[in-house]
């Protein structure tokens, strides 16, 4: 007996100690390192060479917000005479986003102007981060690309800063990427800094206009940039700088790269990369890029049936009546530009609805109340994300920056030529096309006043003259819908004085977006702007 | 030759040692039975003198036992003529008696069960230790009829515990919170242990639950630390004892859901007589087009179910077994929404070595199979929607039989969604635990367990050439294919200690957790197909692909969490007990430095009862003060926030080709840790008259410090507008009681109730700290959703979370416009007024639930009837807010024309006001249940057969407008009371059911 039990003691024991450590073996460790499988640790990424254009992608991608939803495009035409956005039968009051929109009633929560802040940011934020990584040696690669490279980057920064300093002012300059909390800086300081920045990194910069460059900082969109802030000089910093304006834009234009268009509507085709107009592109595309939704605000549900689209629009903004009737008769630019009237179904060519250009209120419209815009291609199949690529910087600009500055500066006659020149295109007798420098100096053609839901004018508000007025409008019907009719309204005058639709002046505090709640409540730096 | 030899003689040393094996075991059994033996028969009985079937009989200190037969009879022979008999059943008053030829045993029914067994973590105590919040809920007690899952089984039976449904979907679980909302970030389940390993609520079929422990303060789930803040539900399965009888129970039901309630939209009719009121609408109601179909009709119906469960059990001296095969077949009242499961479970146990070493072998499987409307979903809310907002005038098909469709902005046929629309998801789970546990003598016990635990899925959905993706959009066949795949490692090693000292008993315990997890998975979808015969079966030959339609992604990512920890009980004179546990625990997802966390707890318990000066209190049967405090933690709610990691995203048009951007995948927050919640607990545990009439009380108070959200930062200097990070502070207080009363007893009619109320005060105390910091002391949570969109809640530092924060409504213009009043009390249409005029409006967190549930037995008659609320909350009625207003281009609600304020008709537009937040309270009679018990000389088969009809969600009694004031608030914790205008609605089952065991 004693015999058997201390057998059962000895393989109890056994027994014991084998468990024991067979159940204690998978759990013996204390190792808490995370494993990682579908992303890169930053600690273990050895760039290639081929990494170098993905990561400099990061500072240019976030540009496609502009025609995104409430991106840049409706900072810039949303608060300004061309475009409404009505309630209409499917919703669009949208918690009243796009009536404080046409009222300048925004506050610090509203979103389109934050959108802008946050991309912008986002993308010299994106900017500095290259920068870093090539001055740390982080990148692979050559002395002259680090050169090169550092000035694309910093140029694009200063594109980046030359929406900011038009939408927000004053705004924090970032010129590195650190950890620090950033100051605010004046808005005639940060025009300061994107002028010295561009003049500094211009000779950097290539002057190769091909495939290669296409959709990144040339010299020639640098120049173009530099152009644009000179011409908004007075705006940001109460000083005009029309003759540097000039210089700039000769610069553009001495180097032979680009020339007008012959057809305007080929600017805005699906396949209009490579354009002769582009100086700098921003290309979206439906399958790679879909950011583009823009067409899906402006078009009717139906519309679908009009250009066989894959996708249903939403029916949303439409053109203020006003500004339709401010255009010339035989200006093909209107057709170009606006859907009026029948819209036909793209299989049997039979009416599917009527758009009517009247809009009774911002308060209530029919899908067909309004003229839309059509001015970008739609194909047939086109689904939610358009394939045009935007022309954000183009030759005319150029043009019209350059004769702007002309016809400020009493050189009205040498601008009228230029401006003649560019709407040559655009009417079928060249006897129509041409205009005098008298002309040009004249009151808009704009009909300004609060419109009644029958269309005539109840409250007409300042009714003085606007000075160069009818450039503005050469400006409005040349750039309609491309995401910059504020920018001029503001540098006209107008934005800040005259009533339109269901619109009355705020005052002057109004041509800056206040900065974002929420901006103001994560970085303790930052002060409002002026008003708000 | 040489091998015969070998042979030969292993054969004559094996035959060597088993003649010695027999001779000595003769040796040992006869030596026994010389000298002690005795033969033992008896009866045993309940105290009206009804037989007790299966009642267990133990020789005390032996393993010698058996059960009674159908007539309570039972023979056994001790080894011991002094012999002490241990009697036991479930329910009862456990006895020692000592043995005698002829016994007769009386079994007391236990209502104090103060000798129950109460599970808490890594083991069990007896309840009258017990020293912190731990509410225990048995079998019999359990919500019967067509439940979902473990939870709603014990819907309204724990104070402090609020468990809801607020989805009809066969495939939607329950709802569960304890003791408030102390988190920020989105989980705020608590830790479900299915037989001591984390599982869900759904691990096992609920009719193979034996009991649910529910732990609720810090000081009992400290041991848990790391996922311990939302309490820990214990769910123990039916499991076989060692010397029972073998036996087979049988539970099954059938039942009926309807839709609870619908929504009262214009039918055809009435729609007519608005047309000829002379009103005009546009987009869906935009004409009459004479026909009349109830579109919520042609898409639902009424949802027939079954479920079977088949539990074996039985053992003998050494061994036990359990197994047990679950199937359900529930439809969905919706079309196209059955949802079947297979679930399989066997559990073995053997012991060995005068039971020194028990090892234990589970296996549960189970296959579950449902139809998808949605890409991957069961449920496809836009279906519903299109349902509910159309015109009834239209017909459902043209004449020559395609669907009627028109082009009306977010408008399609919902049958046509329905029914071409094929899909389905199949999970498989599987759970293998193994574990075993050493005796050392009396004092010292050695367990290791071990789980493997996977789940796989594979989901398929397609939408034909007639659903409007192609009919509307074009796509020409849509198909979806994803499959994933989970596996996880659970390992715990424990060493127990307990033992006496005169008066002083104390147990210790120590231990060792690991447990890792990893997912992987894996989808595809194609469009452009040349046939709908493949539907998703044949994914690669749609054209899409080739066209850059077709996407596709995979993932793969791992965690672990690795623990140490130890807990002493001390216990004197059943008079003062104390319990302390500590854990030591690290997750991965926190940032290099702050992996650890330490989780202390600690409880103290008196009981007063057991005082000398209490001697003479004979109506007091119980009586214990406990407080409590322990420290519990939030793991990060997602992986690799710590981490700097980089990713390739959107493309970049480079020299004619699209390349990808490389981008950091996160603002990385190094300093990320464990969010800590602190809790204080004091209760009150009382039983009076023999245990009548007993319950008990707790306070507690509990402060979330470093809780994690994701907090907006500033952009720069961070890459992204938001970090997560441990900032906010959090307070939640709240009272609980627990009343069991048993008003009635008599040997033929009995009935206990049992009540429940708990109260919440919920406030964040800050949502700031040094390296965070809000300017305003605010930030908005909630969305409407299009048109509106407008955020609905504010959090404020201050104030309790599911604030409603918007416009207040107090009048409408002869217009039809609402006029809001400002915070400042003017008055301004709503046209003009501004997001500054918004203000708080309610609150969306129900401020105290209670439940009443009685237990009727009269004779062979049970019936059970549960009662339960809620009070003090509010709730946005969505569907009013979207649909109570003629002004839109969808069919509307009937309401939609009433006078408002008895003055005009809605004008506006759809706005988030105050005329939508209604009060919530309600009380539901949620389950009633009758059955009847056979009696045992009508049936000779079985040793019991019940059969039972339940109803479950019977009736509400609300001021709320809405389908049911239960609202899902798990998928937005920061915005509750937001009554979606799609949830899947509620459902109201009748079930007929049958038990019985052989």
């Amino acid at each position: 007996m004693k015999n058997i039990r201390n057998k059962v003691t000895t393989l109890r024991l056994r027994f014991l100690i084998l468990s024991v450590s067979v159940l204690l073996l998978p759990i013996s460790c204390t190792d808490l390192e995370e494993e990682v499988f579908s992303e890169v640790t930053e600690s273990s990424f050895v760039p290639a060479e081929s990494d170098i254009i993905a990561v400099m992608a990061s500072a240019y991608t976030p540009m496609r917000y502009v025609m995104g939803w409430q991106g840049y495009f409706d900072v810039q035409e949303e608060p300004a005479d061309m475009f409404v956005t009505p309630t209409r039968p499917n919703g669009w009051d949208d918690g009243g986003t796009y009536k404080r929109m046409h009222f300048h009633e925004w506050t610090e929560t509203q979103w389109q102007p934050r959108n802008t802040w946050i991309t912008c940011f986002n993308g010299i934020n994106s900017a500095n981060r290259v920068i870093l990584q090539i001055e740390s040696g982080e990148l692979p690669v050559s002395e002259a690309q680090a050169t090169s490279i550092i000035a694309e980057m910093r140029a694009l920064r200063a594109l980046y800063y030359s929406m900011l300093v038009d939408t927000h002012g004053n705004v924090p300059i970032i010129a590195s990427y650190s950890d620090e909390l950033p100051v605010q800086s004046s808005r005639s300081e940060v025009y300061d800094f994107i002028v010295s920045e561009l003049n500094e990194v211009i000779p950097n910069l290539t002057e190769t206009v091909d495939q290669s460059t296409y959709g990144r900082m040339t010299k020639w969109a640098a120049y173009h940039v530099l152009a644009r802030v000179y011409l908004n000089a007075e705006v940001y910093t109460g000083t005009a700088q029309w003759d540097n304006v000039i210089a700039a834009c000769d610069e553009i234009i001495d180097s032979g790269a680009f020339e007008l268009s012959s057809n305007y509507s080929d600017i805005f085709a699906t396949e209009n990369q490579g354009n002769s107009e582009m100086v700098f592109a921003i290309p979206y595309d439906q399958i790679f890029a879909g950011q583009w939704n823009a067409h899906m605000k402006m078009m009717n549900p139906e519309h679908r049936l009009v250009f066989g689209m894959q996708a249903q629009p939403w029916g949303g903004s439409s053109c203020n009546p006003q500004f339709i009737d401010s255009y010339e008769p035989t200006d093909n630019r209107l057709a170009d530009t606006w859907l009026m009237g029948d819209q036909l179904s793209y299989t049997d060519g039979s009416v599917v609805f009527t758009l009517v250009k009247e809009m009774p209120s911002i308060y209530g419209c029919d899908f067909t109340q309004g003229f839309k815009c059509g001015k970008y291609e739609i194909e047939p199949g086109a689904t939610g994300g358009l394939s045009v690529d935007f022309p954000f910087l183009r030759y005319t600009d150029v043009l019209m920056m350059k004769a702007e500055a002309l016809l400020r500066t009493d050189r009205s006659d040498e601008a009228a030529t230029i401006v003649t020149q560019v709407r040559m295109r655009s009417f079928d007798d060249p006897a129509d096309a041409a205009v005098t420098g008298a002309e040009l100096e004249g009151d808009t053609t704009v009909e300004y006043g609060t419109l009644a839901e029958d269309g005539t004018i109840d409250e007409p508000g300042d009714q003085s003259v606007v000075p160069y007025g009818r450039f503005l409008d050469e400006l409005g019907w040349e750039f309609a819908a491309e995401a910059r009719r504020r920018t001029d309204l503001i540098r006209f005058g107008v934005y800040q004085t005259k009533n339109w639709y269901n619109h009355t002046p705020k005052g002057d505090y109004t041509t800056l977006f206040p900065i974002g709640l929420e901006e103001l409540n994560t970085n303790t730096n930052l002060n409002q702007n002026p008003g708000y | 030759m040489k091998l015969a030899n070998f042979l030969s003689k292993a054969f004559l040393e094996i035959n060597g040692f088993k003649k010695q094996f027999f001779f000595s075991v003769v040796c040992l059994v006869f030596a026994q039975t010389a000298f002690s033996q005795q033969q033992v028969t008896g009866t045993i009985t309940d105290k009206s003198g009804i037989p007790i079937a299966g009642a267990s009989v133990v020789e005390k200190s032996t393993t010698n036992g058996t059960v009674t037969d159908f007539d309570g009879n039972f023979e056994i022979t001790t080894s011991d003529s002094n012999a002490i008999l241990v009697f036991s059943y479930l329910g009862f008053a456990t006895q020692e008696v000592p043995a005698t030829s002829n016994m007769s045993v009386v079994l007391e029914e236990d209502l104090e069960q103060l000798s129950e067994v109460v599970v808490i973590g890594y083991g069990t105590q007896k309840r009258a230790d017990v020293t912190s919040s731990v509410a225990t809920v048995k079998a019999e007690d359990f919500v019967q009829g067509n439940v979902k899952d473990a939870a709603q089984l014990i819907q309204g039976k724990v104070a402090g515990l609020s468990v809801s449904a607020p989805s009809g979907d066969p495939t939607e679980g329950t709802q569960i919170s304890l003791r408030g909302m102390s988190s920020l970030s989105a989980d705020s389940a608590p830790l479900v242990l299915v037989d001591g390993v984390p599982g869900s609520l759904n691990t096992v079929a609920p009719e193979d639950i034996e009991s649910v422990d529910v732990l609720k303060d810090g000081s009992a789930t400290a041991i848990y630390g790391t996922r311990g803040t939302n309490g820990v539900i214990i769910i123990t399965t039916k499991k076989g004892t060692n010397d029972m009888k073998s036996t087979i129970e049988y539970n099954g039901y059938a039942s009926l859901a309807t839709i609870a309630d619908r929504m009262n939209f214009l039918n055809a009719s009435e729609l007519r007589q608005k047309f000829n009121e002379g009103y005009t609408f546009t987009g869906a109601n935009l004409q009459d087009f004479g026909a009349d179909t109830d579109w919520v009709d042609e898409i639902t119906r009424d949802a027939f179910s079954q479920v079977h469960n088949i539990i074996f059990r039985g053992g003998n001296s050494t061994s036990n077994m359990t197994a047990s095969v679950n199937y359900r077949d529930i439809e969905g009242i919706f079309l196209k929404s059955n949802n079947e499961k297979y679930t399989g479970r066997i559990n073995v146990n053997h012991a060995m070595f005068d039971n020194k070493l028990k090892t234990n072998v589970g296996v549960i499987l189970s296959e579950q199979v449902y139809n998808a409307l949605g890409d991957g979903q069961s449920f496809n809310p836009t279906i519903y929607r299109q349902a509910i907002i159309h015109n009834p005038t239209e017909p459902i098909y043209n004449e020559d039989g395609s669907y009627f469709e028109r082009a009306v902005y977010f408008y399609d046929n919902p049958v046509s969604m329905i029914q071409e629309t094929i899909g389905e998801n199949r999970y498989r789970t599987s759970r293998i635990d193994f574990s075993m546990s050493y005796d050392f003598g009396d004092h010292l016990t050695v367990k290791g367990l071990y789980t493997r635990k996977g789940e796989t899925n594979i989901r398929g959905f397609y939408q034909t050439k007639n659903h409007v993706s192609t009919t509307e959009s074009g796509q020409d066949g849509f198909a979806s294919r994803g499959t994933d795949n989970y596996v996880g490692n659970y390992g715990q090693f424990t060493v127990d200690y307990d033992n006496n000292f005169g008066d002083h008993r104390v147990t210790a315990l120590a231990g060792y957790n690991y447990e890792d997890n990893m997912n992987e998975g894996f989808w595809a979808n194609n469009r452009r197909f040349p046939t709908d015969g493949f539907t998703y079966n044949n994914i690669g030959s749609g054209q899409g692909l080739q066209l850059g339609e077709a996407g596709m992604g995979s993932f793969k990512n791992a965690d672990k969490l690795i623990a140490f920890f130890s807990r002493v009980t001390y216990n004197y004179d059943n008079r003062y007990l104390l319990m302390a546990s500590l854990r030591r625990e690290g997750s991965t997802r926190f940032g290099e430095d702050y992996k650890w966390g330490n989780f202390p707890g600690i409880s103290l318990g008196w009981r007063v009862d057991q005082e000398s000066f209490a001697e003479n209190w004979d109506w007091l049967s119980n009586l214990k003060l406990r407080t409590g405090f322990g420290v519990t933690g939030t793991n990060a709610g997602e992986r690799y926030q710590s981490l700097s990691g980089l990713s390739y995203g959107d493309y970049f048009f480079n020299n004619g080709q699209w390349v990808r951007q490389l981008v950091p995948s996160r603002n990385a927050n190094s300093n990320l840790r464990w969010e800590k919640k602190e809790e204080f607990n004091v209760g009150l545990d009382f039983g009076v008259l023999g245990g009548r009439i007993n319950g008990s009380v707790d306070y507690y108070n509990r402060t979330t410090k470093d809780a994690l959200f994701d907090y907006s930062v500033p952009t720069p200097p961070y890459f992204y507008g938001s970090i997560a990070a441990n900032v906010a502070e959090i307070k939640n207080t709240g009272l609980e009681f627990l009343l069991n009363v048993t008003p009635f007893q008599t040997d033929n009619f009995q009935w206990t109730a049992n009540l429940t109320y708990s109260t919440n005060t919920n406030e964040i105390v800050s949502l700031s700290n040094d390296e965070f910091q809000l300017t305003n002391d605010f930030f908005d949570e909630g969305y409407t959703g299009e048109p509106i969109q407008i955020s609905t809640h504010r959090v404020q530092e201050g104030q309790p979370i599911g604030n409603f924060f918007g416009l207040k409504s107090v009048d409408i213009t002869d217009d039809g416009i609402w006029i809001i009043e400002r915070p400042d009390g003017s008055r301004v249409p709503a046209t003009e007024a501004t997001n500054d005029d918004r203000q708080v409006l309610g609150n969306g967190l129900p401020k105290a639930y209670y439940s009443w549930n009685n237990t009727v037995k009269y004779k062979n008659w049970d019936l059970m009837f549960n009662l339960r609320g809620a009070l003090d909350y509010q709730i946005l009625n969505f569907s009013r807010m979207f649909y109570e207003n003629p002004t839109i281009g969808y069919n509307t609600l009937d309401s939609a024309y009433d006078l408002v304020y008895g003055k005009a008709v809605l004008q506006d537009v759809q706005r988030y006001v105050s005329h939508y937040i209604e009060d919530g309270d309600f009380l539901k009679i949620d389950n009633v249940t009758l059955g009847y018990t056979l009696p045992k000389d009508a049936i000779k088969f079985a040793q019991t057969f019940r059969i039972y009809a339940s109803g479950l969600n019977l009736a509400t009694f609300s001021k709320y407008k809405g389908i049911d004031p239960e609202i899902n608030n798990r998928d937005n914790p920061l915005s509750p009371g937001n009554d979606n205008r799609d949830k899947y609605p509620t459902i109201r089952t009748f079930t007929l059911g049958i038990n019985f065991t052989f």
